[in-house]
């Protein structure tokens, strides 16, 4: 399934569920990671915090397609959507692996189609390079098989990125 | 010379973070400030530290891949104000993570950099630390074979009155050996970055890690989570399951 992050305003809201299965609108009313790891540890798959967001690595690991539509922050995400990413570690479980040569955690729901990053904002070159790497690191960490990043200069070019 | 460094975990004690501090506060001279960085509250009091400081040290987790959210909202008001009042300093970092290879910070560093850019600030560089967890396990485990020893000396004091323990202090030694030696890679990228930082010059990235081999790294960070599930109950709700979303709606088939 497709799934889309997003923090934009509520005028968007009905387009972007045309265009995927489930929307999570990153309005920011939650909490941010603590680290505890007990998602992990205590009660897998489920965050400690009670509020909006704490089963939302379980509606990410559903995700074939996963479109993070975000505002650029020095070549990264706004504060909003990157706190969701942060509290959805329970994608993956506490046992280690190899991936792209490197150290990650074995996958809970398994691999992935698309990690896909739509980036709006004032962008310098800089910032789209560590994007475009960020983008890549993500992809490789939440196990998905191919990943894309695209920079907008307007919110009516959105749409046919989708 | 003033530096400030900020603390950037969530964590309240303990954390990794903070003792990659305490070591490189060892190696910079002058008026030293530690801020904690936790939540939008310590914003205000941040920043009013870092306002007349010549080097900040940004010490903080990698998050996927990335800064702590609530790092970021912290940056963007830096940045204002910095160009509002022509605030200038050098940026420095610590970035640790809880892989074992320390280039998994990368992300950070150029992102810091990015930020230093906008605000007007001169970036310096900073080191990706692998294993930075374990590390931080090893200080505890330093704090108590202290304690131990102390103990120890005591006992043996009253046992045996003034005779010099030599097995005890053997022992005592070469466990912290050990325990150096897993630092030795930090230690040595912090005691370079000190040098810059008293010197107010660039440092460049350096990535460094917990001097173990990889795979025994690996059996050692499984065992650790194995063991901590056993004690918070994870491992018996499902430490593996596939768990599906409260919401019904949700299904990898539709």
């Amino acid at each position: 399934m497709k799934v889309i992050i997003h923090n934009l305003s509520e005028e968007y809201e009905n387009i972007l569920k045309e265009k995927c299965d489930y929307v999570i609108k990153a309005d920011g009313k939650y909490s941010g990671c603590k680290g505890c790891f007990g998602c992990w540890t205590k009660h897998p798959a489920e965050c400690y915090i009670k509020d909006s967001i704490k089963q939302v690595c379980r509606t990410i690991g559903q995700a074939d397609e996963l479109i993070i539509i975000t505002e650029n922050y020095y070549g990264t995400y706004s504060p909003e959507i990157k706190c969701i990413l942060d509290r959805s570690i329970g994608v993956s479980t506490p046992m280690s692996t190899y991936r792209a040569k490197q150290m990650h955690h074995t996958l809970r729901y398994g691999k992935h189609n698309l990690w896909k990053n739509i980036v709006y904002g004032d962008v310098s070159k800089e910032e789209k390079e560590t994007f475009k790497y960020l983008t890549e690191r993500n992809a490789i960490n939440f196990g998905y098989q191919n990943n894309d990043v695209v920079f907008i200069s307007n919110l009516s070019e959105m749409e046919g990125n989708i | 010379m003033k530096t400030v460094f900020i603390n950037c975990s969530p964590k309240k004690n303990f954390s990794a973070s903070s003792y990659f501090i305490s070591l490189q506060k060892i190696f910079v001279k002058g008026e030293k400030v530690v801020e904690k960085l936790r939540n939008k509250g310590d914003y205000q009091r941040v920043l009013d530290a870092i306002k007349d400081a010549d080097n900040v040290v940004f010490s903080l987790p990698l998050y996927i891949d990335c800064l702590p959210s609530h790092v970021l909202p912290f940056l963007k008001e830096a940045e204002t104000m910095c160009k509002e009042n022509g605030i200038k300093f050098n940026v420095y970092s610590i970035i640790n993570n809880g892989f074992i290879e320390g280039c998994q910070s990368e992300p950070v560093l150029r992102i810091l950099k990015n930020f230093s850019d906008r605000a007007g600030l001169t970036f310096c560089g900073g080191i990706g630390i692998g294993g930075g967890v374990m590390l931080n396990v090893t200080r505890i485990i330093f704090l108590v074979q202290i304690g131990l020893f102390v103990l120890n000396l005591v006992l043996n004091f009253i046992q045996n009155g003034f005779v010099f323990p030599v097995g005890l202090v053997l022992g005592f030694l070469k466990s912290a050996g050990i325990i150096l030696f897993f630092n030795a890679g930090v230690l040595l990228f912090i005691s370079q970055m000190g040098f810059k930082i008293n010197k107010s010059r660039y440092f460049g990235k350096k990535y460094t890690r917990i001097l173990i081999p990889s795979f025994i790294f690996i059996i050692f960070a499984d065992i650790f989570f194995i063991i901590i599930s056993v004690f918070k109950g994870g491992i018996f709700r499902g430490l593996f399951s596939k768990k599906q979303p409260d919401d019904i709606t949700i299904s990898k088939e539709n």
